[in-house]
């Protein structure tokens, strides 16, 4: 019996599995959690920003771009109304095509 | 082959560092264009002819490899203190609510007037490109009605209108992307220009006449912007009505419309390098510059559905006569990625009720489903708009990098700031 190798049997205990396995749950657990608060966080602050202009559109006292008496104003001075030849000629363009051949 | 560039625009101005870039692939998923190479593991480029310039890559990276390489700080800074130029400074809507960030504040502070008073004391005289977002609903808004008036009324008119839906043309990345992927769907875009085309005519011809009196050519116009795709709007060949108005008037003189363009991270740059910090500068009214009054409307153009909300509010009360009882117009809000809305409007004097029938869409690549409705003909809506950027411009390629998001290395600063 000199040669005879025997593999050391893997012992673990009931309890020592469960413990383990509590372990893992626990790493894995905490990685999803992480990923998700990550893309969770990644909304946050595009919620935050959009959140501060519209608190900006509730503080001004006009709310309507057709109510701008300044823009009115140059209207009045400059281009007429909207869609007039003026306005067509500053305000308004052409697209081109840009397709890759 | 056909370049995607007309002469003299700007392009290549977003870029990938090789020398940082891990191959990591996640710029790739924020791609609205399919425009970067490379495989994973191995370093990637931008394809700069598929490119939009949107930066939605640069502000995504997790490693901070990808940078906007059109650096006009300095030059600004010089017109500055030449001592003859008039800057002016256009300041985009999603600017005031993320500037704060790169000087340490919240994300959606509001610092209008903190802005105005950084601007003013770094030399710059102020129009608030809100202003020139009321402008764009006027056109834009008065374009969409005349199409309903035309389309679904039958009646008579005399301009040369586009085929509905119309599309917003506000954002340039999006622009960019139907010209170069759907340039048969190009006469959808309303041909109301930007709020940045519009901003630039109206600083050089009103703003020269009616508010500075200054000479057209002394003006320096500096567009500060969330997006960088503006700095290649802003050099569209197109861009130069003032100049054109100014040519049939005794001048002669070649310029663009805005002249450079500065994201909110150069703006933050600027402001640094001359020793100006929002935190702590004095706040500075506006009240007494007509080129910086603006309404709400104005101010929500840098969100997602906020184009489609400004413009609801006007051409309710152009076709029905009446305010809207409710100005928040809570379909159109959110970041869903696809909203639609069925409008009713009941016409003015004893018209019949039309249904206006409106789609908001953003991150370009939600788009192709309605574009192809679109090509095929058989696209319900009347008025689409589109942003590029996820969130809309609040959430732009130009604007500070904010630690929350995708980009590690900045998280790892704002935990370990020493580092």
């Amino acid at each position: 019996m000199k040669y005879n190798y025997v593999e050391k049997a893997v012992q673990i205990t009931r309890r020592e599995f469960i413990g383990l396995a509590g372990v893992a749950a626990a790493a894995l657990w905490t990685g999803a959690y992480a990923v998700t608060d990550l893309v969770e966080d990644r909304n946050k602050y595009i919620k935050m920003r959009m959140a501060g202009l519209y608190k900006d559109d509730e503080k001004q006292a006009v709310r309507q771009s057709h109510n701008n008496k300044s823009l009115m104003q140059m209207y009045g001075k400059l281009a007429g109304k909207p869609m007039s030849p003026l306005a067509e000629e500053l305000f308004h363009t052409q697209y081109v095509n840009r397709m890759i051949s | 082959m056909q370049k995607s560039y007309q002469n003299h625009e700007l392009h290549n101005i977003i870029q990938i560092d090789p020398k940082v870039c891990k191959g990591c692939d996640s710029c790739k998923s924020f791609c609205p264009a399919d425009a970067i190479e490379g495989s994973y593991g191995a370093t990637h480029s931008i394809n700069d002819e598929r490119c939009l310039q949107c930066g939605q890559c640069l502000v995504n990276c997790p490693f901070g490899s990808i940078q906007d390489t059109v650096d006009v700080v300095d030059d600004v800074i010089e017109k500055l203190q030449d001592g003859k130029s008039t800057v002016v400074a256009m300041v985009a809507p999603a600017v005031r609510v993320a500037l704060g960030e790169a000087f340490g504040m919240e994300p959606g502070t509001l610092v209008t007037q903190k802005m105005y008073g950084a601007l003013k004391k770094a030399g710059f005289k102020i129009m608030d490109v809100n202003f020139a977002a009321d402008n764009t609903i006027m056109e834009e808004g008065t374009e969409l009605v005349e199409k309903i008036q035309t389309y679904i009324l039958n009646q008579p008119n005399e301009h040369n209108l586009g085929p509905l839906p119309q599309f917003t043309s506000c954002c340039p990345a999006w622009v960019r992307y139907v010209e170069l992927y759907h340039p048969n769907l190009r006469e959808h875009l309303s041909s109301a220009k930007s709020p940045q085309g519009m901003a630039g005519p109206v600083v050089k011809i009103y703003g020269a006449q009616e508010i500075w009196n200054v000479a057209p050519e002394d003006i320096y116009c500096v567009g500060i912007y969330p997006c960088t795709a503006k700095k290649f709007e802003a050099s569209r060949p197109e861009f130069t009505a003032a100049a054109d108005y100014w040519k049939k008037r005794g001048h002669s003189a070649n310029y663009q419309d805005t002249d450079v363009v500065l994201t909110t991270r150069d703006l933050a740059r600027l402001l640094k390098k001359l020793s100006i910090d929002i935190q702590t500068v004095e706040p500075a009214d506006e009240n007494d510059n007509p080129l910086a009054e603006y309404t709400g409307a104005g101010t929500i153009f840098g969100a997602t559905g906020g184009v489609m909300e400004a413009a609801l509010r006007t051409a309710y009360f152009v076709t029905t006569g009446q305010e809207l009882s409710t100005l928040d117009y809570e379909p159109v809000r959110g970041l869903q990625q696809v909203k639609t809305a069925n409008v009713p409007l009941r016409l003015k004097n004893n018209g019949p009720e039309i249904v206006l029938k409106v789609a908001v869409v953003h991150g370009t690549k939600n788009v192709e489903p309605l574009l192809k409705e679109v090509e095929q003909g058989i696209s319900p809506y009347h008025f689409i708009e589109v942003m590029n950027c996820p969130g809309g411009c609040v959430n732009g390629g130009g604007q500070p990098i904010n630690p929350m998001g995708t980009s590690w290395v900045g998280k790892f600063k704002a935990i370990f700031p020493w580092s």
